[in-house]
């Protein structure tokens, strides 16, 4: 069984995934997704939780044909890397879109969505995903 | 945030209750009125709909039969990746924008829906998650056709009314369901429609003046448990479930002292573009009245949220002072009524998450194979 199909991971991780809460070291800036008293590039124990912006840069992306397993039905899509205001960047799968609309550089906006399911009985996983911007400020 | 309620001892408790029972039974011998509402605003709504469409003509062309005389232009599909979650949470989020409240101080999260990703497990805790409302909250999942979403604003509107909270979210989204070929897959559509309800005060975009219900056991639409697709009495649909129904609510606001002529818009439930129009004819209201609020024939039959996208489409374009009358329909069946003045607030809000007509032009036209793939139609 995929680890995300777990419930105590699931739940563990569910702020990060619906909300992109992050625990921030004070002391050198890393971003951790997962909460932690040391950080693990610095071993400082200064660390606050943060929640990363809605929109991001697109810097690259991908089209993912041969997907990994529990991906499988949602054939081809688009996974990419983001960079936020701050510098942290974040692979993610892009939404609602196709490969030829996407520039780097261009603005995309975080969407929750459903990520993947655990067959017909299990839980579904919600988690981010990112899109061109809906509406712009 | 949920606030407790007080109650001064046991005694004034029971007697409280036995008060309210004895009137309960008095008021089913003389026919229920629920009580109109006051002090009690929209602060914010938020509208979402799926990007892909199918035609219509595209249903029409696979099973081999006449595109003239369809119910609706084309409808909304959800992708893969879209369920009643997803949509609920971008719609309230919409919702929370223009209200402009933190997600703490939201009280209540009642989502309707007829298609609830999970049998046990709620909709509303993960829609309030994604969107960082405090945990010491009302929450549960409506189940009422498509009257669902309505049905969570009565229950918001009374907790609102009653102090119980300050703010809460009604929510009304679906991924409708429709068996292959049947009449309803060219209808059933998705999409979601959520209001911010608290007390009247300044930035509110309408207030309530006034809320009711009709309902009586009528088998017109059903799922049974298990099932994948609903059942459906065609034309019995029609005369007995949604036009007594609506008929019926919308005289219950005349029985409060409203003349039709009172109202600048009506928002109608759409299953399909005819009956709303069919229904306001048979009430004496002009179809221009109407026709601000219908989105079915460009996005389909959204369930749920049906009525409550018509009054998202109208609070895009009304100006303040104005009224509107919304009924909705849930096939078993009801119809709930509400009366709203539009406020101010409006103005500086609408302007703050997307329009309905601007999600209506958000859209990618995708075929059958594809509507196949989306609604997860095809199973190994």
């Amino acid at each position: 069984m995929h680890s995300i199909f777990r419930p105590p991971i699931n739940w563990r991780h569910r702020r990060f995934r619906y909300r992109l809460v992050v625990w921030r070291c004070l002391n050198c800036g890393a971003v951790h997704h997962n909460a932690t008293k040391i950080c693990r590039r610095c071993r400082s124990n200064r660390l606050a939780e943060d929640q990363l912006p809605s929109r991001a840069r697109l810097l690259t992306y991908t089209v993912v044909k041969n997907p990994p397993v529990a991906f499988e039905r949602q054939a081809p899509y688009i996974v990419g890397v983001v960079e936020f205001e701050d510098g942290t960047r974040l692979l993610t799968g892009i939404t609602d879109c196709e490969p030829e609309e996407l520039k780097p550089g261009m603005e995309l906006e975080r969407v929750v969505r459903r990520l993947t399911e655990d067959g017909e009985s299990g839980l579904i996983v919600y988690g981010y995903r990112f899109r061109p911007v809906l509406k712009k400020r | 945030m949920l606030k407790g309620l007080h109650v001064d001892g046991h005694a004034s408790l029971s007697t409280s209750v036995d008060v309210q029972f004895n009137t309960f039974i008095g008021a089913v011998a003389t026919g229920c009125e629920l009580p109109g509402i006051s002090g009690v605003s929209i602060h914010g709504y938020g509208a979402y709909i799926p990007i892909f469409r199918i035609k219509a003509s595209e249903i029409a062309r696979v099973w081999g039969l006449s595109d003239s005389e369809l119910p609706v232009l084309e409808k909304a599909v959800n992708s893969l990746d879209e369920d009643t979650v997803t949509i609920a949470a971008e719609a309230a989020g919409y919702a929370l924008a223009r209200a402009g409240i933190d997600p703490g101080r939201i009280g209540a999260v009642y989502v309707g829906s007829e298609s609830h990703p999970y049998a046990v497990k709620p909709t509303g805790t993960i829609v309030a998650d994604v969107l960082g409302v405090n945990s010491r909250l009302l929450s549960a999942d409506l189940e009422f056709a498509c009257k669902a979403g309505t049905e969570a604003m009565q229950l918001v509107t009374g907790l609102v009314a009653s102090r119980m909270i300050d703010y809460g979210l009604a929510i009304g989204a679906d991924t409708a369901q429709g068996r292959p070929r049947d009449a309803l897959e060219y209808t059933a559509a998705a999409g979601g429609v959520a209001v911010v309800i608290g007390r009247s005060g300044d930035g509110a975009i309408a207030d309530f003046e006034f809320a009711s219900s009709y309902v009586s056991d009528t088998p017109d639409f059903w799922r049974r448990s298990h099932e994948r697709y609903p059942m459906h009495g065609s034309r019995f649909t029609g005369a007995p479930a949604y036009f007594h129904h609506i008929i019926s609510a919308v005289k219950m606001v005349q029985d409060e002292g409203y003349s039709l002529g009172d109202f600048d818009y009506f928002v109608f439930h759409q299953p399909n573009t005819k009956f709303p129009y069919a229904v306001a004819k048979m009430l004496g209201v002009p179809a221009k009245k109407v026709e601000s609020g219908v989105v079915c024939n460009v996005i389909g039959n959204t369930y749920a949220a049906s009525s409550m996208m018509g009054l998202a489409k109208v609070l895009d374009q009304a100006k303040p002072g104005e009224r509107i009358l919304m009924a909705s329909y849930g096939s078993g069946a009801g119809s709930d009524v509400f009366v709203f003045r539009v406020k101010e607030g409006v103005l500086e809000k609408r302007g703050l998450a997307p329009l309905v007509s601007e999600l209506i032009e958000r859209r990618k036209y995708i075929d059958y194979s594809l509507y196949l793939k989306a609604r997860g139609k095809i199973r190994e």
